[in-house]
């Protein structure tokens, strides 16, 4: 589905608040038609990297372009190829969710109103109340409306599913593969890996304003550690579990058997297999989790 | 040009009850002041009283002549308190479109549509322009009906120069207010300066001419370009009028110019 062609070129970029260094230095390239994913814990500089990118931040040094414009000298003509949901989603409250979709529509050169009704019937969101009675989810809702009603040919979505209910979420995926088949590009970032992990193409990884990881979902998924916790009929075969490649931190308490799993899952289900289990947990950790522990050391 | 439009009439939209309590209150103000002036007209027992007060303070408060219509007008309403409410009035709603919205992360979507910045707080600061013109008016209105309801006898040409020179010195302190915007989104620091320098200009122009060291220095005042020429009683000279209209341009230009050279603040 992704071309070879960089949509978004960052190069050395740097973003510094006096003696904070928010981004240290990331470099990384967004192909035509991927979905990109951008994750790491809050505080991590994927917001300031993102605001660089929409030119209302200044990099303090680098380079930032998308679609060979850069994004503080042509900012004007990048943002009219570029829809944004920004993280911290602040709107006006004493208007309604029209009056602002028709207020940037004037500024954007107007909105299909039947695709804009078509939106809100999907996500589920009556546009006729004023923004202030709205939840926070249901603000989420008009400035995703707002994303993908511009037919950007790239949306730049920062935390875009905090605050909707699972049923939504899926409903934004949809959204996301759509604009994707349509020949959008979408960025997508969050600091919760399941939210990107079923629609990126590539993730990259960013920790303290540094790029730790850069893959497919498989392949970052192969990097981090999975919870294994594992109840077995009789006592648990320690000897057999303990020595299995990838396994770390491994506890058994009588019948029980928990511990982390780094690589392949293979070798622990062909022992499991020998053995009678009750129960049997493997969860894959959240973002933080893993990715702290993984990069926690090299990244600091 | 619906886009230019819509940079205009979207913050009018949002100002529209604050520019209907600004002008309710300032001709409020005009009128009920007015309505006094019948019954003050015939005592002398006040304008004797004000007689006996030291120069320094009829000076100061713009005593001098308070029994005369335009005395009255001048130390009731147009000495202080008008020319400082339309102040307040421009910093007030250039702080609540500007520095206000940007610290409350209400322009991050706005600043992400394909505009420049200098354009958005340029139609922002029109917009603050057109309210303090519909504030006028109806201050204006009110205090020529007043006129005649009053029988104060006062030329209108010279209430409406009056008004004018108030609405200019107000579109002064909100460009000034524009300007510290632009250069920082802090809404407290928007208020306290902006109204801070208002009142020091009052004070120099009301305060320097009671010493004779100080006075050489009352002309660096707005209010003195305003109404150091006396204009309830006499012709108001254009380059005042221009004194305060072209520094209001220029800081409004250093105003959208800022904001376009710095960081957008986040919510």
């Amino acid at each position: 589905m992704s071309g070879t062609e960089a949509v978004v070129e960052i190069e050395a970029l740097v973003k510094r608040y006096g003696q904070v260094e928010a981004v240290r230095g990331i470099d990384l390239h967004v192909l035509r038609g991927e979905v990109f994913g951008f994750l790491g814990p809050n505080g991590a500089g994927k917001s300031t990297t993102i605001r660089c990118l929409l030119g209302l931040l200044r990099p303090t040094a680098g380079r930032i372009t998308a679609f060979g414009l850069d994004a503080t000298r042509d900012g004007v003509a990048l943002r009219r190829r570029l829809a944004y949901v920004p993280g911290e989603l602040r709107l006006p409250e004493r208007i309604s969710g029209l009056d602002l979709i028709a207020s940037i529509g004037r500024l954007r050169g107007g909105f299909d109103a039947a695709r804009r009704d078509g939106l809100a019937e999907r996500l589920q969101l009556d546009l006729r109340r004023p923004l202030r009675d709205l939840s926070s989810g249901n603000r989420r809702k008009v400035a995703l409306i707002l994303a993908f009603l511009s037919d950007a040919d790239l949306l730049v979505l920062d935390e875009p599913t905090s605050g909707l209910d699972p049923l939504m979420q899926h409903e934004f995926l949809s959204l996301v593969r759509e604009a994707q088949a349509a020949g959008s590009t979408i960025f997508l970032s969050s600091h919760v890996m399941s939210e990107v992990q079923h629609a990126a193409d590539r993730v990259a990884v960013l920790r303290a304003g540094r790029i730790v990881a850069l893959g497919t979902v498989p392949e970052l998924r192969g990097r981090t550690r999975l919870r294994v916790d594992i109840v077995f009929d009789g006592v648990a075969p320690e000897a057999e579990l303990a020595v299995l490649p990838g396994i770390v931190d491994p506890r058994v308490e009588d019948r029980r058997f928990t511990a982390s799993l780094a690589g392949s899952i293979q070798p622990l289900i062909e022992v499991l297999a020998r053995h009678r289990v009750t129960s049997m947990l493997v969860e894959e950790p959240d973002l933080e989790e893993a990715f702290l522990d993984l990069y926690g050391g090299s990244a600091a | 040009m619906s886009r230019l439009l819509e940079l205009v009439a979207g913050p009018l939209r949002a100002m529209r009850r604050g520019v209907f309590w600004w002008s309710v209150g300032l001709a409020g103000l005009v009128a009920v002041t007015v309505a006094f002036w019948p019954a003050f007209r015939g005592s002398s027992g006040i304008t004797d009283a004000i007689e006996q007060l030291p120069a320094g303070v009829i000076q100061a408060f713009g005593l001098a002549n308070f029994g005369t219509p335009a005395g009255f007008l001048r130390g009731n309403l147009y000495e202080l308190f008008v020319p400082l409410l339309f102040a307040a009035a421009a910093i007030a709603l250039v702080n609540g479109q500007t520095a206000g919205e940007e610290a409350g992360g209400r322009l991050e979507l706005l600043f992400a549509q394909p505009l420049d910045r200098r354009e958005v707080v340029l139609g922002r600061a029109f917009a603050v322009l057109l309210a303090l013109a519909v504030i006028t008016i109806a201050t204006a209105l009110t205090q020529i009906v007043m006129d005649a309801v009053a029988d104060l006898a006062i030329d209108t040409g010279r209430l409406l120069s009056t008004i004018l020179l108030c609405a200019l010195l107000g579109a002064l302190h909100g460009s000034l207010a524009v300007a510290i915007a632009g250069l920082r989104a802090r809404p407290s620091l928007v208020l306290g300066l902006g109204l801070g320098l208002a009142l020091a200009g009052y004070i120099v122009a009301a305060l320097f001419p009671l010493s004779d060291v100080l006075d050489p220095f009352r002309h660096l005042s707005p209010w003195d370009w305003a109404f150091g020429g006396n204009p309830l009683e006499m012709p108001t000279e254009p380059w005042r009028y221009a004194s305060l209209a072209l520094p209001a341009v220029l800081l409004t230009l250093v105003g959208v110019e800022a904001i376009r050279r710095r960081d957008v603040a986040a919510g």
